[in-house]
């Protein structure tokens, strides 16, 4: 049987032989024997570093509050791909897919931060300064301020609050916490006097803010978040896939079904007659003219 | 909508033909009614639910449960299972967690980088690494039901672990999910994990089962072999409670946490690859030789038809496409047996 690996790479995260599976030089075997925890892995797969107790608490916290959130789009892409009856993990592999632009941009909301404590850092401006300015830069653009505002928990997440009040009792309130904290203060000022409705800080900002000062680069972050909700996307394609009936659009059931007929509302161009291949030129020619189709491109 | 008569739809290709079983041009346009017989839709969970204000999971609210100090592997049985493990369960738990981070660049981190190399988002990456965990690779449904069936099947019929799993190896031996192979023979890790599941009182009747398993394995196997990490990996889990179909997919994403510092590190050490960029030199290549392109006028003289139109000529048509590399004429898919109940369904397996 043939053991060499899939694909050529130098890589300083892992090797693996005959005797052991060495994660950044420790045995992970060992590493599992010491007691220490999935979380502590974490910290050594993508630090290269055993965590401090606290920090080690705070990644617990982040990931478990993080993993299940009912219907969002990552539960909703694998109950949509779990209908189809693939094998499980093709819903899950759809599930941590969705997470891109705007459904948990862990990795956007990192950089920015950075971005403006760099910028603090070279301009000679405090953490506070820095972050009115970011809040300043985003709305004056109209652009939503990355870590704030979710569209079901319109008026504060559950979980963000309590993250960064986690964080505060770990004593882990480090330069990214303070920047966050600052750019809510001056969020919800300038809101206020704009009269604009309460928009709370969401878990991306109030999350990814914690995994940044316990040191995860913003890639990691989003790596963790994003896959950590990959558990119970699991959980709910499997409910379907269990419980459910597979195409979602049978009309034995009392309630109508996700893929029902009658849940289709269409919008489009009106019904109308196929063209003959005879008149194909001309009708193509017509159509292209007259432009009407450009409003329905897409 | 809906205005086209059926004299409008007249004349299209086939679909006049009287060997239709109904008349297509006088088919309805137009969207189908809401139903207002049945309730409306709504998505149904055993799972979760969420409001405004809170986010329930199987009852418990997740913010008090990390508030009360429990943590993300305790919310695993919470999801899984609707239920707070024992300390010593979520210990376990994280212990065979930590296992299956890591592999090297085994199936998972290679398609991640091979998916980085793109210029992707790490999460399509991380999502493309699950797709490394089919039947053969982390091959914990195959491997977990086949024990929660015979355990089933053993215990209605009377039988003892020992006849259990004398039948399981009888019938399995060289199945790449029967959690006994010659991958672990200098590497402790498998027994080590096992060992703890015991010392922590979490170990039941699937690790006893594994463990005769591999003595009746051994005892008949013509090379060395032990416990190989499928086995010890999903005869825990089930003992901590997780079906086949959870340990499958709690593992999967275990390792695509790693997946995605093998992404990161793809990006950071390495270069992104355009389209066109790759060469695969001949010395790879063993198809046909280099042939000319026969011009299209001479089509009929050189093209081949598929269609068989009796058995025989079906049965040479078939031998004779498996000659043909990835034609897919070589691999054989056993579909589930529709006089039985349930069973083993054995996926791409070569002929």
């Amino acid at each position: 049987m043939p053991r060499t690996p899939d694909i050529e790479r130098k890589t300083s995260i892992s090797y693996k032989t005959e005797e052991k599976t060495v994660l950044r030089g420790y045995d992970l075997s060992e590493l599992a024997e010491a007691g220490y925890s999935f979380t502590d892995a974490m910290f050594v797969m993508f630090q290269n570093r055993i965590p401090t107790q606290e920090e080690e608490k705070m990644l617990r916290y982040e990931m478990g509050v993080f993993l299940e959130h009912s219907m969002s789009p990552s539960a909703a892409g694998a109950i949509g791909v779990s209908v189809g009856r693939p094998n499980l993990t093709s819903a899950i592999a759809a599930s941590i897919s969705t997470f891109g632009g705007v459904h948990g941009p862990g990795a956007a909301h990192g950089y920015m931060m950075k971005k403006y404590l760099r910028r603090a850092h070279e301009e000679g401006k405090t953490v506070e300064e820095i972050a009115k300015v970011l809040v300043d830069d985003y709305m004056d653009n109209g652009t939503p301020v990355m870590g704030m505002g979710q569209p079901q928990h319109t008026d504060s997440d559950p979980r963000a609050e309590p993250i960064h009040l986690k964080q505060e009792e770990l004593g882990l309130k480090g330069v990214y916490l303070r920047l966050q904290r600052a750019l809510e203060k001056y969020f919800h000022a300038r809101r206020k006097a704009e009269g604009r409705r309460y928009v709370g800080v969401n878990v991306v900002g109030a999350g990814n803010t914690a995994l940044c000062d316990i040191g995860f680069a913003p890639n990691a972050a989003w790596c963790i978040g994003s896959v950590c909700r990959g558990f119970s996307c699991a959980a709910h394609a499997l409910y379907n896939m269990k419980r459910g009936r597979a195409w979602a659009a049978s009309k034995g059931e009392p309630m109508v079904q996700m893929l029902d007929l009658s849940m289709i509302k269409y919008v489009g161009p009106e019904d109308r007659k196929v063209p003959k291949q005879s008149e194909r030129q001309k009708y193509a020619k017509d159509q292209k003219k007259e432009g009407e189709y450009k409003k329905w491109v897409i | 909508m809906g205005d086209l008569k059926p004299k409008d739809k007249k004349g299209i290709g086939n679909l006049d033909d009287p060997g239709l079983p109904f008349n297509y041009s006088e088919r309805e346009y137009g969207t189908v009614e809401i139903d207002e017989t049945r309730a409306r839709f709504q998505w149904v969970s055993e799972v979760a639910y969420k409001n405004v204000h809170r986010i329930v999971s199987r009852g418990y609210d997740t913010t008090e449960l990390m508030e009360e100090g429990y943590g993300m592997t305790d919310v695993l049985f919470v999801d899984f299972q609707a239920r707070i493990p024992s300390i010593e369960e979520d210990q376990m738990l994280n212990y065979v967690m930590i296992m299956a981070l890591e592999d090297g660049l085994s199936a998972p981190a290679a398609m991640s980088r091979l998916v980085a190399q793109s210029k992707t988002f790490l999460t399509q990456a991380c999502g493309a690494s699950i797709h490394a965990f089919g039947h053969a690779y982390g091959a914990y449904s195959a491997f977990g039901n086949r024990l929660l069936d015979e355990l089933k099947n053993g215990n209605e019929n009377g039988r003892d672990m020992n006849a259990i799993a004398q039948d399981i190896v009888d019938n399995n031996l060289d199945d790449e999910s029967l959690g006994v192979s010659n991958l672990m023979l200098k590497d402790p890790a498998a027994k080590r994990m096992v060992a703890r599941a015991e010392k922590l009182g979490v170990a039941g009747e699937y690790t006893t089962l594994m463990k005769l398993i591999v003595e009746k394995a051994q005892a008949v196997s013509g090379e060395p072999i032990d416990l190989d990490m499928l086995g010890a990996m999903g005869s825990v889990m089930m003992d901590l409670g997780f079906t086949a179909e959870a340990t499958w997919a709690i593992l999967a994403v275990t390792r695509s946490f790693a997946a995605g510092a093998h992404f990161i590190e793809e990006i950071e050490r390495n270069e992104y690859r355009k389209l066109g960029q790759v060469l695969t030199p001949k010395e790879m290549y063993d198809g046909e030789a280099d042939r000319p392109v026969p011009p299209l006028t001479e089509r009929r003289e050189n093209s081949k038809p598929a269609l068989s139109t009796n058995l025989d000529e079906w049965a040479k048509a078939e031998e004779e496409l498996k000659s043909v590399w990835g034609s897919g004429a070589s691999i054989h898919e056993e579909i589930e047996d529709p006089s039985k109940k349930t069973g083993i369904k054995s996926v791409g397996k070569k002929i």
